[in-house]
């Protein structure tokens, strides 16, 4: 990634600062390349640089560490498919509403940042195929007796939903009898169903999971299916085909070569023994045939195409 | 009217400025002079009920000046006062300036209180300032204005705390002459003031104060031509060394 | 005919130089706009505005609602914590110093979501029109209870001397110099608190009060037009304060013989 410009930035306005002569300032210039150019080693002069736009707010796919780098699922597979496509992969963290028009302004490359795939979005800009799939969940007030989302439906229920997530677009669809609350922010929501002001919160199976077990005695959980499922994909500008298809061929690949099952190692342990308890499809099982047939060809194939990535 | 001061005394926050003050004489025209910070201001404003002084009474027609209430706002409505400078409401016209004490305090009808401001502003040269508000006006205008209210209730005594020190030279004289006018009408006034010309002509007599105490007092005439004691000759001095 | 975008000597422009060269900046200002829409390469789509007339109406409305109370009530708040600053009974004194030292240095959105999900909620504020009142009146307080505490400190002792000399009892003083003198001082910086107050409504959003920019946030969400929702939102809270602050000049000038 781009390390090695902090300190060149530094020394150049240190430079500047003193009101050097010019002189001062090539000699900089000069050390920079000569560093780049040791460190690079022999890879190839014209690594493209690509700006991938995530929102850093939702745990564990695109979050920050403790340091505040940019950290999770989405990270660590776009860090693998830069390395393997030869790429500088650089995060840019923005709200959820800029992601789509960080895109239609060239912004960002491509945005991964577990976004649902809709005809709505479609129209914006393009998808590569679905790397995940994820269900709705209720987060329901312990006390509000809610089963279903049938009994969220109904005049004197309150539903709180984050403005333009999926469950917005579920709530605005099929609730519409309930009365519908949209927060900008999730921890919002939970508050909000947890203090009792609203009934339910509609959010993916992974997010109401953990904050059922963050407030276990004022909410429960309702996993019980009530929607097709939401599968998510990758947006590219439109009419990128090059690296939509780039960003295809790498999914395909991690999905036979085990990079899922590596993410969810490092990220998602125990979300994934609970989900397996509960019976729930995970993520990344998606295409159960697929998923069966014989792994470690897949991972034959994946590696071959890795180090061809590299040396191209 | 008569005056009458025993022992008055006053200090603001310990630091004394009038030293016992004894005075008791019928006044008509009044100049009290004396160097800065020798208690001049403190002391009008003593009688015009203004300050109450940490000791001593003061009695105006036989009457001690009352410390609070209604009493106090009804004597002090019985006097004319004049400052420095920023006596007149900012935000009143100079006829509003006239009229509402009038109305608020005198009693007056609208229509008579607005009368009474427009013949004083004619009078006093200022129809045309009518409807101007002080910071629209010159300092001589604002100083006329404030003795045109200070004049309409028609009180008994005027008080006038250095009139003309904040003034330049040329509105100096138009107030000056302004305040001989109404003296020749009949106008009295205590006049704290650092114009000896007007003290000695205008003024039928004369207090000299020095550091808070009552140091000369008499008929104008004869205090200034031969003062008695060395403070007011060495101040009389000092006025006259860069006179031309 | 002197020149139309040169004022005169006094430093005023005619009515017609005035209009002529307002025109002027205001075109320049849209155009570098326009510009930058084009080198950006975005297409603006308005089309949404008509779609959802009815419910940016709604929008605007609310704010304008909650405006205008919070601003009565952040006045009923304001003045009394401005007296008490200055208050002898210490406890007053410095309790209305920590409030106004507490809200102005913590941002409105942090009082947002404390003020609403923990006060709120102990003492059962369940309206959320209400909750936003409340809580922007009690940020607006404290700048306002500021804006009094200036114009009470700039009375001008003299005035109040003057008051005293021509017969005003402590009543007549209050009435006819204090408060005439206090509201012409105060009035332009409260008319100016008031576009504020507009302007910061938008953050109530973020407890899901459907004010104006609630409502263009929901628009945005499902239409995905950001510039023309964030466009329309600008233009329309302009619309709120831009006469706003007209007036506010306007008070400023017609009570300018205090300075």
């Amino acid at each position: 990634m781009n390390l090695s410009s902090t300190p060149v930035t530094r020394r150049a306005l240190f430079a500047s600062a003193l009101t050097a002569a010019t002189a001062a300032v090539t000699l900089v210039g000069c050390s920079d390349t000569e560093g780049a150019g040791t460190a690079a080693g022999s890879a190839s002069a014209s690594r493209r640089t690509l700006t991938v736009g995530m929102e850093l707010a939702y745990p564990p796919f695109e979050t920050k560490d403790d340091a505040g780098n940019p950290t999770g699922v989405s990270v660590s597979f776009m860090q693998d498919f830069a390395d393997a496509y030869g790429y500088e992969l650089k995060v840019e963290n923005m709200g959820f509403d800029g992601l789509i028009p960080s895109l239609q302004t060239r912004k960002a490359d491509c945005v991964m940042s577990s976004i649902t795939i809709t005809p709505e979005r479609e129209e914006q800009v393009d998808f590569t195929d679905p790397y995940a799939v994820a269900q709705l969940a209720i987060l329901a007030n312990a006390s509000s007796g809610i089963e279903s989302a049938d009994d969220l439906n109904q005049p004197g229920k309150t539903v709180a939903v984050k403005t333009g997530s999926t469950g917005d677009v579920y709530a605005t669809k099929n609730l519409a009898q309930a009365e519908i609350l949209r927060l900008a922010d999730e921890s919002a929501c939970v508050t909000e169903v947890s203090q009792g002001r609203a009934d339910g919160f509609l959010y993916d199976q992974l997010t109401i999971y953990r904050n059922q077990k963050a407030n276990p005695d004022t909410t429960v959980a309702v996993f019980i299916p009530f929607q097709d499922p939401e599968y998510w994909g990758i947006a590219v500008q439109q009419g990128d085909d090059e690296l939509r298809e780039e960003l295809n061929a790498f999914i395909a690949e991690s999905r036979q070569n085990g990079e899922f099952d590596k993410l969810t190692e490092t990220y998602l342990a125990e979300e994934k023994a609970a989900f397996d308890e509960l019976g729930f499809r995970w993520f990344f099982d998606f295409d159960e045939q697929d998923a069966a047939t014989g792994d470690s060809a897949a991972a034959d194939a994946g590696e071959a195409a890795n180090s061809e990535g590299k040396d191209a | 009217m008569r005056i009458e001061l025993e022992g008055v005394t006053h200090a603001f926050a310990d630091a004394p400025v009038l030293a016992g003050i004894d005075f008791a004489d019928d006044v008509s025209t009044l100049a009290v002079i004396g160097p800065s910070g020798g208690g001049k201001s403190t002391l009008l404003r003593i009688v015009g009920g203004l300050i109450a002084p940490t000791a001593g009474t003061v009695r105006v027609d036989g009457a001690e000046v009352p410390r609070d209430g209604e009493a106090l706002a009804r004597y002090r409505a019985s006097l004319g006062f004049v400052f420095q400078d920023g006596g007149l409401f900012h935000h009143l016209t100079a006829r509003e300036n006239i009229a509402l004490p009038l109305r608020a305090v005198h009693g007056l009808a609208e229509d008579r209180a607005r009368r009474r401001a427009d013949e004083l502003l004619e009078r006093f040269g200022l129809a045309a300032e009518a409807d101007k508000r002080p910071s629209e006006l010159s300092g001589g205008q604002r100083q006329r204005v404030a003795i045109a209210r200070a004049v309409a209730p028609r009180p008994r005594m005027l008080l006038l705390d250095e009139p003309t020190s904040a003034l330049d030279p040329e509105y100096t004289t138009e107030v000056l002459n302004l305040l001989r006018d109404l003296k020749d009408g009949g106008t009295r006034f205590v006049a704290v003031t650092h114009e000896m010309g007007f003290a000695r002509h205008a003024c039928s007599k004369v207090a000299f104060l020095c550091n808070g105490r009552l140091a000369e007092y008499g008929e104008s005439a004869e205090v200034f031509s031969h003062p008695r004691t060395p403070e007011l000759k060495r101040f009389l001095g000092k006025l006259l060394e860069w006179r031309v | 005919m002197r020149n139309p975008f040169v004022a005169g000597r006094d430093g005023r422009a005619t009515p017609a130089q005035a209009l002529a060269s307002y025109a002027l900046v205001c075109a320049a200002v849209i155009g570098f706009f326009w510009l930058s829409l084009a080198m950006a390469g975005i297409a603006l789509n308005l089309d949404f505005v008509a779609q959802f007339r009815t419910r940016i109406a709604d929008g605007l409305l609310l704010t304008l609602e909650i405006s205008v109370a919070s601003l009565v009530l952040s006045c009923v708040i304001g003045l009394p914590v401005a007296v008490g600053q200055g208050s002898r009974i210490l406890p007053v004194r410095y309790l209305c110093d920590l409030y106004v030292k507490l809200i102005r240095g913590t941002p409105l959105l942090a009082q947002i979501y404390l003020f609403f999900y923990i006060v709120g909620t102990a003492w059962g504020v369940e309206n959320r029109f209400a909750a936003g009142v409340i809580i922007l009146s009690v940020f607006s307080g404290a700048y306002i209870a500021e804006i009094v505490r200036g114009s009470l400190s700039s009375l001008d002792s003299g005035q109040l001397e003057a008051a005293r000399a021509v017969g005003f009892t402590r009543a007549q003083t209050l009435r006819y110099v204090v408060v005439p003198q206090l509201v012409s001082r105060t009035l332009p910086a409260l008319t100016g608190q008031f576009a504020s107050i507009v302007k910061d409504s938008s953050l109530l959003s973020v407890i899901a009060v459907i004010e104006l920019t609630q409502t263009m946030q929901e628009i945005s969400a499902s239409t995905f037009n950001l510039f023309g929702t964030y466009l329309v939102l600008a233009a329309l809270y302009l619309v709120l304060t831009l006469p706003i602050m007209f007036v506010s000049r306007w008070f400023e000038r017609r009570g300018s013989y205090a300075h």
